[in-house]
C-alpha cells in the first residue's frame, strides 16, 4: 500500500491535464477489471460484472494545482489557481510542470509583506520563477495555460503518509486495492476514476449520467479535528475511515450510510462518523444525477487538506479498503 | 379542507433535511386522501397524482416538506454536544432554545451559553457563535454516547399556535404551508373541470440547495412547473417594499426565473375571480425549488407563488391561514384554465 501511495501521490494529474495519473490508474487495474473505457471528460470507468443493481465507486484522481495567465518580459510567470488553492501554502514552495520544469514561487515587496501586511498576500502578487532570464528561454519550456501542481516526495511517517495529492489519490488507492481484491461482487460494479472534481465535481457529474446508477458511495478526504487548536471536529486519524454523515454538498442517503455502518460493526473494523462542514465530494453530483441516485460517502481522515503536505494514516487507507471488500462481496 | 388541521398534521414531523427518506411516510399518509396515486422517490421526494392518465398536459406543483435543522458534529468529555447546521440557521436565535436530539432515542436537551453575569463587557454586544454554543441533555458523557451519535439531527421543540385574526405560528411553516396550499387546490380541483395531469410534490432538500427539486422535475418532466414556497411578510424595521402583506393574497413572482406567459395567466384569472395576490419582483435567484426546475433537462416552463410569512427561518414563523386558501383556489383555477394551445405557446416567444 505504502508504494501504490507513492506512485499516485507522485503523479502529475492537476484538473483538466489528467492524463499521466490516468496511464498509471490503468496500468494498476488492466488486469482485474472486466471492461475498462475512458469517457469524453477523461473518467476511467472499469467495471466488474455483477448480477446485481448498479454499484458506482467514486475516487477522484485530479488534484489541485496552479495555471500560467502571463509571462513578462524577465521571464516570470504569473498564474491563477485550479481549485481550493490558499496563497499562504505556496510560500517557499516549488512547482512542477508536466514536462518536468521546477518553478519556485516568489512574492512582490517580500519584506513589507512579512513585516506589516501579510494578510494582503494574493496570487495577483506572487508569480513562479523557473530560472529563466527572459521571455523567450520561458517560453522554451512553458506556455500560456500551461498547470503546476506542487512538486513533493510523498514520505512515511510511522503509519502516516505525508504527501500533496492525498486528497484524492488516497482514495484512488482505495479502488484501485478494491478492485485488484475483489472476487464475486454482490453488484455491478463501477469503478470510477473522476476527473475535475476540484473544480467543481465535474466528471462525476457526466460518469454518473452515463452509468446510470442504482447506488454510489464516494472515496474521498476528509479533515480532521485531532491537532492543536482545530474547529471542532469529531474526526481522528488512526480511528479507521469515516462514513460520511453530511457536507455541503451531499447528506448522505440513509441506505448507504448504514450499508457502510452495518458491515463495519459486521466485521469489527473500526470506523468514524464524519460530518464535515466545509467541502463536498462527487457524491455531491452523483445524488442528482437523472431521477436521483441513494449515494454516500467513504472518507479518509486527512490533515493539512490543500497544502504540499497532506497526511493520512495507512492503515485508515487500508481499513476503508477491506470495508469496502465486505460491502461489495457477495 | 381544515386548512389549520391539516398544517397542524403536517407539522406533526420534524422532517430536517436529509432525513426525508425516513419520514415520508407521514406526508403519504396525508397524500392518499387528495391524490389518486402516491410515491415516494429515492431521495424520499413525496410524488402525488390527480388526473386523467397520461394527459396532454402535464403540471408539477412543488413545495418543499424539509426544514432547517441542526446536527451532532462533536460529543465532548463532559457530554456536552456541538453542532453544525443543516440549512440557513440564524445563529442569534440559537440561545436558550429547546432541542430534541434524534438519537437511538429521542433526547431532550437545551442550548446552552454562559450568563450575563458572567460575559466579559464586549461580549455582551456580540451575537453568540455556534462555535461557542453547545447542548446541554443533563446525562453523563458516557450515557450520551450512548444514545447520541455524530450526525444524528437534532430539531426545534417548538408547539405551533394560534394567533388572533387568522394569524399562526410555529416552526416548519416554511415550506408546510406550500404544502397545505397544494392540498388544498387538490381539493378545489374536484369542484372544476381539468384536463391536465397534475402531480403534487412534496420536495426533498430545498434547504440545502433544491436537491429534491432537481431530481423530481427531471424525472416527471412536466409541461408547466409551480413551486409554492414563502415570501418575507411584512413586519416592523423592514422596508415595505421587499416585503409582501399577510392575509392579501399570494406573491405572484415575476423575473428570469419566470415564465412571463405563467405570470399574466395567474394574474389575470386573479383579476377575472376577484382573487386577491400581490406582485413579487425577482431579479435573479429566487432561492426555491422554482429556480432548479427552470433548468431541467431542455427546459420547463417555470412560476412561482408564495405565502406571505414574517420571521422566516426562526422557530416563531407567522403567517395568516386565509393565505392558503386563496393560493390553492388561485392554483386551481390556473389549472382548470390549461389547454392545449396555452401550453404550446410557451413555448414560443
Amino acid at each position: 500500500m505504502k508504494e501504490l501511495i507513492k506512485k499516485l501521490t507522485e503523479t502529475y494529474g492537476p484538473s483538466g491535464e489528467e492524463s499521466q495519473i490516468r496511464e498509471v490508474i490503468i496500468g494498476e487495474i488492466k488486469d482485474h477489471a472486466d471492461e475498462i473505457r475512458v469517457d469524453v471528460l477523461g473518467n476511467i470507468i472499469a467495471r466488474k460484472a455483477g448480477s446485481g443493481e448498479k454499484m458506482m465507486l467514486a475516487a477522484h484522481m485530479d488534484e489541485i494545482g496552479l495555471i500560467i495567465t502571463n509571462i513578462d518580459d524577465k521571464g516570470f510567470l504569473r498564474f491563477s489557481n485550479i481549485g481550493g488553492v490558499s496563497p499562504f501554502t505556496l510560500i517557499g514552495e516549488r512547482v512542477i510542470f508536466e514536462n518536468g520544469t521546477v518553478g519556485v514561487l516568489g512574492m512582490e515587496k517580500p519584506a513589507n509583506l512579512f513585516k506589516n501586511e501579510m494578510k494582503d498576500l494574493k496570487f495577483n502578487n506572487m508569480f513562479i520563477d523557473i530560472g529563466a532570464r527572459s521571455k523567450e528561454e520561458a517560453l522554451k519550456k512553458v506556455r500560456l495555460g500551461d498547470k503546476a501542481v506542487y512538486y513533493r516526495n510523498c514520505d512515511i511517517l510511522g503509519d502516516c503518509a505525508t504527501a500533496k495529492a492525498l486528497d484524492d489519490r488516497a482514495g484512488c488507492a482505495v479502488l484501485i486495492r478494491v478492485l485488484q481484491n475483489l472476487k464475486s461482487p454482490r453488484f455491478d460494479t463501477y469503478f470510477v476514476f473522476t476527473v475535475q472534481e476540484e473544480v467543481g465535481v465535474r466528471g462525476a457529474k457526466t460518469s454518473a449520467f452515463g452509468i446510470d446508477p442504482d447506488l454510489a458511495i464516494a472515496v474521498d478526504v476528509t479533515m480532521t479535528g485531532d491537532t492543536p487548536e482545530s474547529e471542532k471536529m469529531a474526526v481522528e486519524l488512526g480511528k479507521g475511515p469515516a462514513v460520511k454523515v453530511m457536507d455541503r454538498s451531499v447528506i448522505s442517503h440513509p441506505r448507504i450510510k448504514e450499508m457502510l455502518i452495518e458491515a463495519a460493526e459486521k466485521n469489527k473494523i473500526p470506523y468514524q462518523l464524519e460530518v464535515l462542514e466545509m467541502g463536498g465530494t462527487d457524491a455531491g453530483a452523483i445524488h442528482l444525477s437523472r431521477s436521483g441516485v441513494p449515494s454516500g460517502g467513504l472518507s479518509i481522515p486527512t490533515r493539512y487538506v490543500h497544502t504540499p503536505s497532506e497526511m493520512a494514516s495507512i492503515d485508515d487507507i487500508e481499513k476503508a479498503a477491506n470495508l469496502l471488500l465486505c460491502v461489495l462481496e457477495k | 379542507m381544515d386548512v389549520k388541521e391539516v398544517l397542524m398534521e403536517l407539522l406533526s414531523t420534524d422532517i430536517p433535511s436529509g432525513c426525508e427518506v425516513d419520514r415520508a411516510q407521514s406526508l403519504v399518509q396525508i397524500f392518499q386522501r387528495y391524490c389518486e396515486d402516491v410515491s415516494v422517490d429515492k431521495l424520499g421526494n413525496v410524488i402525488g397524482r390527480k388526473g386523467a392518465k397520461n394527459a396532454e398536459i402535464k403540471v408539477m406543483l412543488a413545495a418543499h416538506m424539509d426544514e432547517i435543522g441542526l446536527m451532532v458534529k462533536q460529543i465532548d468529555d463532559r457530554g456536552f454536544i456541538r453542532f453544525s447546521y443543516i440549512g440557513g440557521i440564524d445563529h442569534r436565535i440559537l440561545p436558550a432554545q429547546e432541542v430534541i436530539i434524534h438519537g437511538r432515542e429521542k433526547v431532550p436537551g437545551v442550548i446552552g451559553s454562559k450568563p450575563p453575569h458572567m460575559q466579559e463587557p464586549e461580549e455582551r454586544n456580540k451575537a453568540l457563535k455556534s462555535e461557542d454554543m453547545f447542548i446541554d441533555t443533563g446525562l453523563p458523557a458516557e450515557r450520551v454516547r450512548e444514545l447520541v451519535r455524530i450526525g444524528d439531527v437534532i430539531t426545534f421543540k417548538r408547539k405551533p399556535c394560534e394567533l388572533l385574526n387568522g394569524c399562526f405560528s410555529g416552526n416548519a411553516l416554511d415550506d408546510r404551508a406550500g404544502v397545505a396550499t397544494i392540498l388544498y387546490c387538490l381539493e378545489e380541483l374536484d369542484k372544476l373541470q381539468f384536463s391536465a395531469e397534475v402531480y403534487a410534490v412534496a420536495t426533498a432538500q430545498e434547504e440545502v440547495g433544491f436537491r429534491g427539486a432537481i431530481v423530481s422535475s427531471y424525472h416527471l418532466y412536466p409541461d408547466i412547473g409551480i413551486a409554492v414556497d414563502v415570501c418575507h411578510g411584512n413586519m416592523a424595521d423592514v422596508a415595505e417594499e421587499e416585503t409582501h402583506k399577510l392575509g392579501k393574497g399570494p406573491a405572484i413572482a415575476l423575473g428570469p426565473n419566470i415564465h412571463p406567459k405563467l405570470f399574466n395567466r395567474l394574474k389575470s384569472i386573479a383579476e377575472d375571480y376577484n382573487i386577491p395576490y400581490q406582485v413579487n419582483p425577482e431579479p435573479s435567484a429566487t432561492g426555491t425549488d422554482a429556480w432548479a426546475m427552470q433548468i431541467t433537462r431542455q427546459g420547463i416552463p417555470t412560476s412561482l407563488i408564495s405565502i406571505p410569512l414574517r420571521y422566516m427561518h426562526t422557530t416563531v414563523e407567522t403567517l395568516n391561514l386565509d393565505d392558503i386558501k386563496i393560493s390553492g383556489r388561485l392554483l386551481a383555477l390556473f389549472i382548470s384554465s390549461l389547454d392545449r394551445g396555452f401550453v404550446e405557446g410557451l413555448r414560443c416567444y
